[in-house]
């Protein structure tokens, strides 16, 4: 496995999507090779603080216009 | 809110039952507008992808037949409005010859030596603790074409399976995948464009 080839595979590695056997491989491969396990950790680390991020709260007058909207609406139905 | 508690809230929203449905809006609104917020960065536009979402499964919550998740459905309304905001101009390039895996692959030196490549992971909890990094990160992820960035906002940012993201977004799971891939691999340049600056200075 080249360099290249482990590259293509890491987020599925990081995923944990890959075969047993492609996994070995790929552990193999960064026993001997540094630059490919510091991609390997700062990739899988850019992937868990994406989790992390803050998301901003819905203002409380943009809730109180969607409910408006959909009050009119729903009694358009009716 | 709880499995049991949502599948009475739908039925009851499929049945035409008004306060069910601003109930079960009200449990996913401020979700949709963070997410509608990631994806557009405009107050406005964010407002308008919200209130098309909930609109829209207004309209079609009687053909929700519970085969996916109700989540997966939502999330699929509210991707396709957050997606019709930005219209691809007539030159852009196509997603998939987007962020070409080739050009992302760190170089190797002249000399053929492998390339050096720092391990930030450490320092990235440090500024995480400084709180600088979220704005970092931000940014470099505004900067992917959109149809790149949905994907990764869906399964990095959001947390959905890479088979619930190929759902929503009508998209092949290796699609999916390929696309994720190459935006974190982009994100990840950019994080460690940061962290050189930050070592240096
Ligand atoms: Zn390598």
């Amino acid at each position: 496995m080249t360099c290249r080839d482990l590259f293509e595979r890491l987020s599925e590695y990081v995923d944990g999507e890959l075969s047993q056997e492609i996994c070995e491989e790929i552990q193999r491969h960064m026993e001997g090779c540094e630059p490919c396990v510091a991609f390997a950790k700062t990739l899988k680390k850019t992937a868990e603080l994406c989790r992390r991020l803050p998301s901003r709260p819905i203002p409380p007058e943009v809730a109180a216009d969607l409910r408006g909207v959909l009050v009119t609406h729903l009694s358009k139905r009716k | 809110m709880p499995p049991e508690n949502e599948h009475t809230l739908i039925e009851a929203s499929r049945a035409g039952d008004s306060a069910a449905v601003e109930e079960l809006v009200r449990s996913y609104q401020g979700r949709v507008y963070g997410f509608a917020m990631r994806m557009c960065r405009n107050a406005e536009d964010a407002k308008d992808i919200l209130q098309e979402t909930f609109l829209g499964m207004i309209r079609s919550i009687r053909e929700f037949r519970g085969e996916s998740k109700f989540t997966t459905w939502l999330y699929r309304i509210a991707s396709n409005a957050c997606l019709k905001k930005r219209r691809r101009g007539v030159f852009e390039p196509e997603p998939e010859q987007e962020l070409s895996l080739d050009d992302l692959m760190p170089r190797a030196g002249p000399d053929g030596r492998k390339p050096e490549i720092a391990d930030w992971s450490e320092d990235a909890e440090r500024a995480l603790l400084r709180g600088e990094l979220s704005q970092q990160m931000e940014a470099a992820i505004d900067r992917l074409p959109p149809e790149v960035k949905i994907v990764l906002v869906l399964r990095d940012v959001e947390g959905f399976s890479a088979e619930e993201t190929a759902e929503m977004l009508k998209l092949s799971v290796p699609a999916v995948k390929s696309r994720l891939h190459r935006a974190r691999v982009f994100v990840r340049r950019e994080l460690s464009g940061y962290f050189q600056d930050q070592r240096k200075s």
